[in-house]
């Protein structure tokens, strides 16, 4: 077996050092070394997007990528998006709206909402259906998801692009 | 509501108190779960629909440095399989084994599990393992397993057929229908055969356990996702020959269950067995690919109907025949959902005359048992494409042929032929209303100018019933379902005078623990901030009979306000002791047991009844000190939600591609506790329902026996673009039977949804005479039946 690796990843702000098998993927290391279980585990393959996180600003499938590759990298989980108590409007609005049943999904599902707004601060629903189409959810056949990430938004614009 | 007080919780969307910790990343489900010590399983399947296994070497894998122990079925000596619950008379007996009994029977069925200090190195175990198999013939279509010469997957049955049953059409009262006099009355005889595609819930979660032996104490404690722990409790103790004392589950978040998590599985056996056989905590957590092989399956029916009819469109019978497709062997549930499938297909109709077979067959395939929904679905899709051919075939609108044979909203309780007793509803005015909203009559008139324009439009009604609320116990018994119907609740009022409810309901997404207390909240007449809810742990909660599903939550509230309404009791005899009045002049209201008349001058809170109960100084006689009570409710009648679902839709009949127009919903699930709720129970059953009407399907290849579709990549759930919005509407007829008449309603959703969808297709392409009965309609299905049909 491969000798670990020494990994540096800046974690929601704070910089951490982890020693990995070099086989190890992203989404294992973010769970099993780094202690941060927000991020979920639906297929492995890169379909259902439960384990999104931000990766230098970019939404990536955590399962997809080693976590060697993700030295020196500045990564975001949903564990880092609430500012204190303070939660993210797009946390706030899924809870609002009924936009997650059993939570899933959830985590992957904000961070992926979030991503679809900073890039369009307005989104129509068919926008917001598309761009989210990577991600999976079995419990709320997406309507509610569309309705919470419409409603973000909108607390987003207002509060001058926060997120 | 029976009660007097004003409802200030139930009805309200209340927020769930669900959500806090699952939007902060901050759930724990079962994967999160890792006790000091902790040693991983991973699990060897069978690659072969059907092979003899011989022999499996398993010195390599234990040689690898960090494997903790290999287990094959010669380490199951002394340890049971778990049996089928719903055992039918002339059903052969079956078993879920924790290994294939000598032989693989589907892709997928568990050959040998190694336990390892970390996943990846259990995984490189696996490949270390050499297994002879004997490669046998194999049958994955269930028409070749019934035919003679076919393999025989379970030799112990000598064929494959596990039962034949007959739904003769005698309805609970006794009285029969004649099917042969109808047939022989009828104007018009209209067949159809059916065949509803294999697909399941496929959580996003997998499935998983990590279990504690502790060999000091000879306890096991099984942290699982599993949504049914009373049973499991039960179940897994007689396997392992443990005592039921000894085992605790324990029950985090669920990631989703859809009914695939009520059964009891090899795995279950597995890791309890590794752990007690280690002595250190064993995790096992499913991967996809194991998820979509060896988690249940769903639905497989080839369905055989025909229906008399009169010129004027009365439905004079329906007889048929379901080839339910159970896969290699019975699971915890047998044949139940066909079962159901024969009782429910007479759906919201006036058919007197009724007859069904159903036969359950052995295929080299994964088990199919429950999913939500539970033969219902299967049994509305073959009715509601029925009607529409008949429509179709007599020159009568679809929806005026339903009105002329539906159950009028006066004729509850209805006894229906299939020998269920549907306890209320209105069909008609949930139809009307369903074809208001829809604006049925404009739909149909564009419809024509649309296809000059070749804007292929079509319209599917589809109705349901959704018998809910399984029980009472007494029926389960006489339906050989070897289980109770009931729920239980306990209600703790501390000495603050807070309440904890402690349910034997497992939430697994849909709102349980913020509904009941919504439920708790009203009938203590308490601020709903003062309710807690405790679940989870069989060492604290009550049995439960039946175990949890999305529709028990009209049960489960009952049983809470039972158990209230004895702490009510009991709160008034206490108080009316410290009031110095007769406990008959004493009234429980707004969370203060007062003497009537004098409320303002005579009264006590909840608060101070309860630190009195507690401090037991003067307790009127006969009463034990403490504030609490346990009540376990066993439902007087199954509860009968229903609805009506219309959707529009264009077909691309150069792709087979199906966008939508429209879909609207009216449901009627009687007293509704948290509209929010109820609308996300409803979106979400709809998109199982419309999943496996349009996109989901586990396909075997005839040659192999392979399921081919074991990613996500090849197994495709509904993704945002797939599903639309969708319209809903509420009627509301409350359950006689139900204290609050409340009914069962998490499933109702994915009910009439392929029903819809097909006759929407069909009528799209009325024109070609393309008729959808083969679900998913898939685009490259119907291109196939656009194409046959010369469009």
């Amino acid at each position: 077996m491969a000798e670990n690796m020494s990994v540096v990843i800046n974690v929601n702000g704070a910089g951490r050092a982890v020693s990995v098998e070099p086989r190890k993927t992203l989404a294992d290391a973010i769970r099993e070394d780094l202690g941060l279980t927000g991020t979920h585990l639906g297929c492995e393959h890169g379909v259902c997007g439960a384990c999104t996180i931000l990766l230098d600003g970019e939404v990536v499938r955590s399962c997809l990528m080693l976590a060697v590759q993700a030295d020196g990298a500045e990564i975001t989980t949903i564990e880092g998006i609430a500012d204190g108590d303070d939660l993210h409007p797009m946390q706030s609005a899924f809870s609002e709206y009924h936009g997650l049943q059993c939570g899933f999904c959830t985590p992957g599902m904000i961070l992926a909402g979030i991503d679809v707004v900073s890039r369009n601060p307005d989104p129509s629903p068919q926008e917001i259906r598309e761009e989210m189409g990577g991600n999976i959810c079995r419990c709320t056949g997406y309507q509610k998801i569309v309705e919470s990430v419409q409603a973000a938004a909108a607390v987003m614009s207002a509060e001058g692009g926060s997120a | 509501m029976t009660t007097t007080q004003e409802n200030r919780w139930i009805g309200v969307s209340a927020p769930r108190r669900e959500d806090a910790p699952l939007i902060r990343g901050r759930g724990r489900y079962i994967a999160d779960i890792e006790p000091a010590g902790t040693v991983h399983m991973a699990i060897l399947r069978s690659p072969y629909a059907h092979a003899r296994i011989n022999g499996i070497d398993t010195a390599a894998a234990e040689a690898l440095d960090g494997v903790h122990c290999v287990l094959t079925a010669d380490d199951l000596e002394g340890i049971g399989d778990f049996p089928t619950i719903w055992r039918l008379p002339g059903q052969k007996e079956c078993t879920t084994p924790a290994f294939a009994p000598g032989k693989a029977r589907y892709v997928g069925e568990p050959v040998a599990a190694v336990v390892a200090d970390s996943r990846y190195l259990a995984e490189d175990a696996l490949d270390l393992l050499d297994v002879d198999y004997e490669i046998l013939d194999h049958v994955v279509d269930v028409e070749a397993a019934l035919a003679d010469g076919a393999p025989v997957i379970n030799e112990d049955m000598g064929d494959n057929t596990i039962i034949e049953y007959t739904f003769p059409g005698i309805n609970a009262l006794g009285v029969a229908g004649d099917i042969d006099g109808a047939f022989e009355e009828a104007d018009e005889i209209v067949s159809g055969r059916f065949k509803v595609g294999r697909y399941s819930g496929v959580a996003l979660e997998t499935r998983g356990h990590v279990a504690e032996w502790d060999d000091l104490r000879q306890t096991l404690t099984l942290h699982s996702g599993s949504q049914v722990a009373s049973l499991l409790r039960t179940e897994l103790a007689a396997a392992l020959g443990i005592p039921e004392t000894s085992v605790r589950i324990l029950t985090p978040n669920i990631g989703g269950a859809f009914g695939n998590q009520w059964d009891r599985y090899p795995e279950d056996i597995l890791v309890s067995l590794a752990s007690m056989k280690l002595g250190r905590p064993v995790k096992w957590i499913e991967d996809r690919r194991e998820a979509l092989q060896a988690t249940v399956h769903g639905r497989e029916q080839l369905q055989e109907w025909q229906l008399a009819a009169s010129s004027d469109g009365t439905v004079l019978g329906l007889k048929g025949r379901v080839l339910s497709d159970q896969g290699a062997h019975l699971h915890s549930v047998g044949i139940g959902p066909a079962w159901v499938t024969g009782a429910a297909a007479v759906n919201q109709y006036k058919i007197a005359n009724y007859h069904c077979d159903v036969v359950g067959v052995a295929t080299n395939k994964t088990p199919n048992s429950t999913f939500r929904g539970f033969g219902g679905p299967e049994a509305m899709f073959g009715i509601e494409r029925m009607m529409d051919k008949t429509a179709r075939r007599l020159g009568i609108d679809p929806a005026e042929l339903r009105r002329r044979n539906m159950i009028q909203a006066d004729e509850f309780p209805y006894f229906s032929p299939g020998g269920a007793v549907y306890d209320s509803g209105n069909y008609p005015a949930a139809l009307e209303k369903a074809l208001e909203a829809v604006e049925y009559d404009k739909v149909r008139e564009e419809q024509q100018s649309l296809r000059d324009q070749g804007v292929y439009r079509g319209i599917g009604i589809s109705s349901y019933i959704h018998v809910s609320g399984f029980g009472p116990s007494a029926i389960l018994g006489i339906l050989d379902y070897y289980t109770g119907g009931y729920e239980g609740s306990t209600v703790k009022i501390d000495p603050h005078g807070r309440a904890t409810l402690y349910t034997g309901m497992i939430p697994m997404g849909q709102g349980t623990e913020t509904t009941l207390a919504q439920v708790a909240a009203d009938h203590l007449e308490i601020d709903i901030a003062n309710v807690r809810v405790v679940w989870g742990d069989t060492d604290q909660t009550p049995y439960t009979g039946f175990g949890s599903a999305g529709s028990r939550s009209n049960v489960a509230a009952v049983a809470v306000i039972k158990a209230i309404e004895e702490i009510k009791a009991k709160a008034v005899r206490i108080g009316a002791g410290l009031l110095e009045a007769d406990p008959d002049d004493v009234a429980y209201a707004d969370g203060r047991i007062s003497v009537k008349g004098a409320e303002e001058m005579r009264s006590l809170s909840l608060a101070d009844v309860a630190q009195q109960a507690y401090w037991a100084h003067k307790l009127p006689e006969g009463d034990q000190p403490t504030l609490e009570a346990t009540y376990v409710y066993d439902p007087a009648n199954f509860t009968t939600a229903c609805g009506t679902h219309v959707a529009v839709v264009d077909v691309d009949i150069d792709t087979g591609k199906i966008d939508w127009v429209k879909y609207v919903v009216v449901d009627d699930a009687g007293t509704i506790i948290n509209p929010l709720l109820v609308e996300g129970q409803i979106h979400g059953a709809l998109s199982n329902g419309l999943g496996g009407a349009m996109l989901e399907e586990f396909v075997y290849d005839e040659e192999s026996g392979q399921l081919l579709s074991s990613t996500l990549m090849d197994y495709l759930v509904p993704s945002f673009t797939d599903l639309p919005d969708f319209e809903i509407h509420h009627l509301v007829t409350p359950s006689p039977h139900t204290e609050g008449g409340f009914k069962g309603m998490g499933e109702a959703g994915c009910f009439p949804a392929a029903g819809a969808l097909a006759n929407a297709v069909t009528d799209a392409l009325s024109h070609l005479g393309v008729e959808a009965d083969q679900t998913p309609v898939t685009p490259s299905r119907l291109w196939s039946l656009i194409d046959q049909a010369g469009g």
